[in-house]
């Protein structure tokens, strides 16, 4: 592997976002009696956005853009997809957690440079639902941390592909994690930072052309950062990269299936959903994995 | 060629005289006074660094039969080098910063006397010295806080009050100390408290932890940090958290390592009762609390103050929990959050000082384009407390989180990932509401600080990423004065740690990122260029976007803040402020009793013999 990793990585990261871009497109449209548009059509769309007339609001506007790509590819690097995991002795899962951090803060950053009140409307809810998410998964990344006693993403990995997938030997947190894993991905009914209805797209609206195109490049590695997450934790991955694109296809399957059917929380809803249910389900996996003692 | 035993020996003499003739000189001329304020410092920074590696004793004074002393070892050198570059730093800041205020002379003879009175605290092998010098800094600090009088007064007052509990309750242990074994010196000290009593073991600890945990704001003990913190002038409030409060940590350090000694301070109590354990969850809450408390600020300094209540609470559990890693962690964070924390108060103190004073978040916005280096601190101290990768917080942290999991203590992990979040949203905040968005009509032209302003900031920013590129450095350093502490040796590599559990390698980090922003960059560049147009041209679906500033930052968690507003009070301030109403209206009743007439007093005097005379009838004890 080596070098190559490195390249691979953002590559796969880059088609399957995309593509889950367009499925996401199309099976909401099936799904709502509509023919919808092809598969292939965010590629278009970027490839045009690349070529098209932008405008920007000066420097940090375009800085932070690029930090919350680099974060989000970098982030990429730790998370194995299958066998490929070009830095997996660089820190674990704690350097993930704090490299998810870059990408939101660089956008919210990229937005400060703008002056439209939809972005920081956009900011201050991504910014509490992230909040919101973020205490239950803690719980649930610290079940797992305890359980397996390792700060590895692949020995977590290897842990499960011997002993069982995590979501049976530990199904109170795995069901805790599917419950925020909507919030995660950013899409209904936690649609909110976005909103298109209410807010114009929030964070997005002031990007046109390449800079647009590179908002939706970061989206979709983050998206695929995401579900890559889940399938880690609690698939217990996978050996090679194919079945664990097979994995993440039916995560995400689900996913867009919770979409189609839920109508747009308000913020509010969504902070006090995460810090009943899925807190509550995680704290009790957490307390239940603590009591037992650690597994390995 | 150079002496470190000399060095050594004449380093207290200049700190101490340096502060004074500083005062001297400027009644002769204030440039002189100024140039030589920094001089010292520099001289005291350059001493400091001469030493490194130096281990040594040194009896100074005979105070009757209990030498007084002063010695260096790894500990004591880590602590003076951030202690002198602070201090350097602060002044050259203050330059500036403080050209316009009175009593100049003052202010830098208290700046390099408080300076000295921490060299001393670390430097002292004696209780004796260390509290006097204890003493020396808790004046210092109380009159540089009230320094801009008015509610600065008022948070002085506090401060003091609050100090001298602190203050009198180490004085109380001190004293249990001495009077079981007859002497001050510490390694004495150290060397009986093996097979000391459990009983004075506590006492001595309780004594001693409220008097370093009121300086260093833990918990129950925080209330007089906010106030203090934000009255005072911004460069001594960078020395104020950065390494004032940080005097608490180092003592903690002695107490619980050097005096009391690790194996006898493990092994108080029993699991969740033990004494160890107990601290833990106290630090614990420090970090969760304070750091949400932060999110509900509005004030700049206020903000920063309560983050750093909160980042104390870090140190205290890596510290605390007593782990070599936990350790190393706890010490490299304390170091860390010296330097990061005092370049966002130098920072803001650039930002007060170019807006005439105002530290009012909701009535700043804009600055990052006024003034591009104090945003570039102010976003890499941002990154550095909440702990993003690339910046020394990151490493710190990770070190404590890995040792409270892998030791299977995930409900302090929880607390400790948990704090991250608040400080996350409360320096977002600030960094938005100072520097991005709108800018208002009053500071259409704001200037850049001043070079003297912005030289400070600049090498603390620096220092914050190559030591966490390459937190190598300062954690050799570390890892000595855990070997020497009785810890097991961390295998540290100048980019990382090694080791079975999970290896830190910042290195490959920093490379990919770099390697990503210029692939992204190039990315950017190909295609068309895009046009720059003015912030207030936006988009708005076709809805109207008023003309003017319309701050849309204020109340920004309002959400958030309507939910848990309620459970964030500071119930422990009020607790305090009615324990202080109590007692002035107990004193008023007592005052009272003394009417001034002498009538009065001889009927009390007469009652009091009555007493007396009616106890002895009735139980016969004399």
């Amino acid at each position: 592997m080596g070098a190559a990793a490195y390249i691979l990585t953002p590559i796969i990261g880059l088609i399957v976002g995309i593509f889950f871009m367009g499925l996401f497109r199309i099976m909401m449209a099936r799904i709502h009696w509509r023919y919808g548009p092809p598969l292939t059509q965010p590629i278009i769309d970027i490839i045009k956005l690349l070529f098209q007339k932008s405008v920007s609001h000066g420097i940090i506007f375009e800085l932070g853009l690029f930090f919350s790509l680099a974060g989000s590819v970098v982030t990429l690097y730790f998370v194995p997809i299958g066998n490929i995991c070009p830095l997996k002795i660089s820190g674990g899962l704690l350097v993930v957690l704090y490299l998810m951090l870059i990408a939101p803060m660089g956008i919210a950053l990229s937005g400060g440079g703008g002056a439209n009140p939809n972005i920081s409307i956009g900011i201050s809810r991504k910014m509490l639902l992230a909040l919101s998410y973020e205490v239950p998964f803690l719980l649930i990344i610290l079940t797992l941390m305890v359980h397996y006693r390792t700060i590895s993403l692949v020995d977590l990995v290897n842990f499960q592909r011997t002993s069982g997938w995590a979501i049976i030997s530990l199904p109170i947190a795995g069901i805790a994690y599917l419950l925020i894993l909507p919030a995660m991905l950013g899409i209904r009914p936690f649609e909110i930072a976005e909103a298109p209805q209410e807010i114009a797209s929030g964070l997005k609206v002031e990007y046109s052309g390449k800079l647009l195109a590179l908002y939706y490049i970061e989206h979709a590695f983050r998206r695929f950062l995401v579900i890559a997450l889940f399938v880690n934790l609690f698939l217990g991955g996978a050996g090679e990269p194919f079945t664990f694109l097979l994995k993440m296809l039916i995560v995400f399957v689900l996913g867009v299936f919770v979409n189609a059917v839920f109508p747009r929380f308000r913020i509010e809803q969504a902070i006090r959903f995460n810090w009943t249910w899925p807190t509550i389900l995680a704290l009790a996996g957490l307390i239940i994995t603590y009591m037992w003692g650690g597994h390995g | 060629m150079f002496y470190p035993d000399m060095i050594f020996n004449n380093l207290m003499i200049v700190a101490i005289g340096g502060a004074f003739l500083t005062y001297i000189l400027g009644k002769i001329t204030p440039d002189l006074r100024n140039a030589f304020a920094v001089l010292v410092s520099l001289l005291l920074m350059v001493m400091v660094a001469s030493l490194y590696g130096l281990e040594k004793e040194l009896v100074y004074f005979g105070f009757f039969d209990y030498p007084l002393i002063f010695k260096i070892n790894a500990l004591s050198w880590l602590f003076a080098i951030s202690i002198t570059v602070l201090s350097t730093l602060s002044i050259l800041f203050s330059l500036n910063y403080m050209k316009d205020k009175s009593k100049l002379d003052l202010y830098y003879m208290m700046m390099l006397l408080i300076n000295a009175s921490m060299l001393g605290i670390v430097l002292s092998g004696d209780l004796i010295s260390f509290y006097v010098f204890w003493e020396i800094m808790s004046w210092s600090i109380f009159i540089l806080i009230s320094y801009e009088r008015g509610s600065a007064l008022a948070a002085g007052l506090k401060y003091i009050i609050i100090s001298l509990v602190g203050s009198l309750c180490m004085l109380v242990g001190i004293i249990a100390i001495f009077s079981h074994y007859n002497t001050f010196n510490i390694s004495q000290i150290a060397a009986f408290m093996t097979s000391a009593p459990s009983g004075l073991t506590i006492f001595v600890l309780i004594m001693f932890c409220i008097g370093f945990g009121i300086k260093n704001g833990l918990m129950p003990l925080h209330v007089w940090v906010p106030s203090a913190y934000s009255e005072s002038p911004s460069p001594f409030t960078a020395v104020l958290s950065g390494m004032l409060a940080k005097m608490g940590t180092f003592g903690f350090l002695m107490l619980f390592y050097i005096m009391i000694g690790w194996r006898v301070f493990f092994y108080l109590g029993q699991g969740i009762f033990s004494f160890h354990y107990i601290l833990c969850i106290i630090a614990a809450i420090t970090i969760v609390i304070p750091n949400f408390i932060a999110v509900l600020q509005d004030d700049a300094k206020k903000l920063l103050a309560w983050s750093s209540i909160g980042q104390c609470g870090y140190i205290i559990l890596g510290i605390v929990y007593g782990t070599s890693m936990g350790l190393a962690g706890g010490v490299f964070h304390f170091f860390n959050h010296a330097i990061f924390k005092a370049m966002l108060f130098l920072a803001v103190g650039a930002v007060e000082f170019r807006t005439n004073g105002v530290r009012d978040l909701n009535s700043l916005g804009g600055l990052a384009n006024k003034m591009p280096l104090t945003f570039i601190a102010t976003l890499i101290g941002a990154c550095g407390l909440i702990g993003i990768p690339l910046t020394n917080g990151f490493v710190s942290k990770w070190l404590i989180y890995k040792t409270l999991i892998l030791n299977g203590s995930p409900v302090l992990a929880f607390a400790a990932l948990l704090g991250t979040w608040g400080s996350f949203l409360a320096i977002y905040k600030l960094l938005h509401n100072i520097f991005l968005g709108q800018i208002s009509e009053t500071h259409r032209n704001v200037k850049n600080a001043p070079f003297s302003m912005q030289l400070p900031m600049l090498i603390l920013g620096v220092l914050t990423i190559v030591f966490g590129v390459l937190p190598g450095l300062p954690l050799n350093i570390i890892n000595r004065i855990g070997v020497s502490l009785g810890f097991e040796s961390l295998d540290i590599t100048l980019w990382g740690i090694v080791s079975e559990t999970g290896t830190l390698n910042t290195i490959n980090i920093f490379a990919a990122i770099v390697a990503l922003l210029f692939l992204v960059y190039i990315l950017f560049r190909t295609g068309t260029k895009s046009t720059l147009v003015s912030q207030d041209n936006s988009y708005a679906a076709g809805s109207y976007i008023p003309e003017g500033k319309y701050h849309y930052t204020v109340d920004f968690y309002n959400p958030f803040l309507r939910m848990v507003k309620p459970w964030l009070k500071d119930s422990i301030d009020q607790f305090y402020m009615q324990i202080a109403k109590t007692s002035e209206k107990v004193a008023e009743l007592i005052r009272r009793i003394y009417t001034g007439d002498v009538g009065y007093y001889v009927i009390y005097i007469m009652l009091f013999l009555a007493v007396l005379i009616c106890i002895q009838f009735i139980w016969m004890p004399w």
